[in-house]
């Protein structure tokens, strides 16, 4: 749910439940105004009512008058009593109407009065609003201001996301984008808002930082790849200058080749993390079309010695197909995966070879994986068996594939281990 | 044969110079760019090895100024820095190989005397070893003056090994060598073994005598 979403939610809810408190306490209000006014009004025509009266006390009949009087009048009812008392007495009564069959409240004064020594009952009444009449005219009023306030709200809100809001989803947007390898870094767009300005210099900040610690990190192991290759050279030049001590005994030669097959682990591995370096540096730009079939091809019969040994057999479906790449990364993107192959393959199995409609399958038959598949393309994850392997054989492939925007993946299934990439 | 040697490293001057004195090279060495310049002016060299990261100047000034000088020698450029412009600029320049470190010193032995061979004998390019003899231009071995069918791995290993005559070469330089440096390296080395059994089986049907010997575990010796 978006935050202004959330906002007008509450902004609604709070004046739904507003809106609802206030229809009781106008009515309440309303009511209570009109009782008073209706109050006074009745008492003053009680007390001119009187007075009148009071100056027809001359006439003789004026007991069968007042009769008379009170049959006709609709508002005035006057009846004889025999209570006398001070007070004044105000009632809400509901009466039956019998022109429009339905009851209507009014309001009652009754009023004790003595005329010419007699006393009698005044009761002055006046019709009120009808309760439910009012009540539907406020709710009609309110339900009317709901609405409008909610889509106000609305069209607000609307507004609000688009204009308001525009220079966060910009900020956002880019932070999608963003990837550290590749963005230089982002470059918000000034607003007059604080908190987005503040917000964007925080982004930025951040991302430079990040890019700067990353390009840092990706000089050093290029350094550091480089570096290390006089030291291994020394070493290396060292022990072949050894091999040539004439005789050397068996012991020692074992241990100059143990030696030599070690410094060449280190002199792959550093040459691997290097090629990862570069692959990243992107310094394999030059592009040119590449003939994958007969790319395949060639370096399957400089592997196909290798698979001799074990009895692997290389079968191939290779259709013709040239792409737009760059011929270093793509030889070993080639190499590596069916290196891989090969290396994985146990003795008499076989491994395919696929290249259809753009896409490069490479199948070996193996033993299912002891880690976990997704981190098959991860640096230094190896399969134990083979010492000699670097481990950055398939973290290359990856690499490869995600500058080159390739689809790589995956799968294992009844014995056999597919490699495919779509170009 | 003169062979210079320009590189800061001093222990990896000494064990190539080692290595190469074997061979009968003349080496001489230049720690520096400076001392580096005025040898190349005084003397000529059958061939130069040359480091590109020198702590007082690129290397690549040097072979500049070799070649505005009209100086014929033949150049290895050696440099950590595996970079592809520096290899581009190099051969550009007239460098006429490159080898990246690290590198088997067998390897660079059979770099130099293929440039010094490539300077030396321009058409007639062809290197003898008792009975055999190899064609460098055709590509085409003889043994006796008969010439024997090879196969492109077993050609380039004969040439290899006869390179490194009376030494020995480990099979990971072997293997290094045949398989070339811009690849994933080979873990099951034991392929070699088929390329040397196949090569000295026809080597021997010829009428040649066995030169490569097998030293312990190590390698192999090309040796009479």
């Amino acid at each position: 749910m978006r935050l202004l979403q959330v906002s007008l939610r509450s902004l609604l809810l709070y004046s739904l439940i507003l809106v609802l408190i206030s229809i009781p306490i106008s009515i309440f209000s309303i009511r209570q105004i009109i009782n008073e006014e209706l109050d006074e009004s009745l008492a003053l025509h009680t007390n001119q009512f009187v007075k009148h009266i009071k100056s027809y006390e001359y006439l003789e009949d004026l007991e069968m008058d007042l009769k008379i009087w009170d049959q006709l009048s609709y508002d005035i009812i006057l009846i004889p009593s025999n209570v006398t008392s001070a007070e004044q007495k105000y009632e809400t009564l509901s009466m039956y109407d019998s022109i429009e069959h339905e009851s209507h409240p009014f309001r009652t004064l009754s009023t004790s009065v003595v005329i010419k020594d007699k006393a009698y009952l005044l009761t002055i009444r006046m019709s009120l609003v009808d309760n439910d009449e009012l009540v539907i005219a406020l709710g009609i009023v309110q339900v009317i201001l709901i609405l409008l306030l909610a889509v106000g709200l609305l069209l607000l809100n609307r507004s609000l996301t688009r204009k308001l809001w525009k220079p966060f989803y910009n900020t956002l947007n880019q932070l999608k984008a963003y990837q550290l390898d590749k963005c230089e870094s982002i470059q918000p767009e000034k607003t007059n808002i604080v908190e987005f300005d503040d917000l964007n210099r925080t982004v930025s900040h951040l991302t430079d930082r990040n890019r700067k610690v990353y390009l840092e990190q990706k000089e050093f192991i290029e350094n550091a790849s480089h570096e290390l290759q006089t030291p291994l050279s020394i070493f290396q030049s060292k022990l072949d200058n050894l091999m040539q001590i004439p005789g050397l005994t068996e012991a020692d030669a074992a241990t100059i080749l143990d030696l030599e097959e070690t410094a060449q682990r280190m002199a792959r591995l550093n040459k691997n993390l290097l090629l990862l370096s570069k692959i990243e540096n992107d310094q394999f730009n030059e592009v040119e079309e590449i003939d994958l079939s007969a790319l395949a091809n060639k370096l399957l019969s400089n592997l196909q010695p290798m698979a001799d040994i074990d009895n692997i057999s290389v079968q191939t479906v290779i259709n013709p197909l040239s792409i737009i790449a760059n011929s270093t990364l793509l030889e070993v993107l080639f190499t590596n995966l069916f290196h891989n192959a090969i290396r994985h393959t146990n003795a008499n199995g076989n491994v395919r070879v696929e290249i259809t409609d753009r896409v490069l399958i490479v199948a070996n038959t193996g033993n299912p994986l002891k880690m976990s598949p997704e981190k098959i393309f991860e640096r230094f994850s190896k399969e134990g068996r083979s010492e000699n392997s670097s481990g950055l054989g398939l973290a290359i492939v990856k690499k490869i594939c995600d500058t080159s925007l390739y689809h790589l993946s995956y799968n294992f299934q009844s014995g056999v281990h597919t490699f495919s990439v779509t170009f | 044969m003169k062979i210079l040697i320009i590189e800061d490293e001093k222990q990896l001057v000494k064990s190539m110079a080692q290595f190469l004195r074997q061979e009968s090279y003349v080496c001489e060495v230049a720690y520096t760019a400076s001392d580096a310049n005025e040898k190349i002016l005084l003397f000529d060299y059958d061939c130069i090895l040359l480091d590109i990261s020198l702590p007082d100047g690129n290397g690549l000034k040097i072979l500049e100024k070799l070649r505005a000088n009209n100086k014929a020698d033949g150049v290895i450029m050696i440099t950590a820095k595996g970079s592809f412009d520096d290899r581009i600029a190099g051969l550009n320049l007239g460098a006429d190989d490159y080898l990246p470190k690290p590198f088997y010193l067998p390897e660079l032995s059979a770099r130099i005397s293929a440039v010094i061979r490539r300077k030396r004998f321009d058409g007639n390019n062809k290197i003898s070893f008792h009975e055999i003899e190899v064609d460098l231009l055709g590509k085409t071995v003889s043994v006796n003056g008969k010439e024997i069918e090879l196969t492109r791995k077993e050609y380039d290993l004969l040439v290899f090994v006869i390179a490194n005559k009376n030494r020995v070469v480990s099979k990971n330089a072997i293997a290094e060598h045949l398989s070339g440096d811009d690849a994933e390296l080979m873990d099951k080395f034991d392929f070699i073994y088929s390329h040397i059994k196949n090569l000295k089986k026809k080597l021997t049907e010829a009428g040649c005598e066995d030169y490569i010997k097998t030293v312990y575990g190590l390698g192999y010796k090309f040796t009479a």
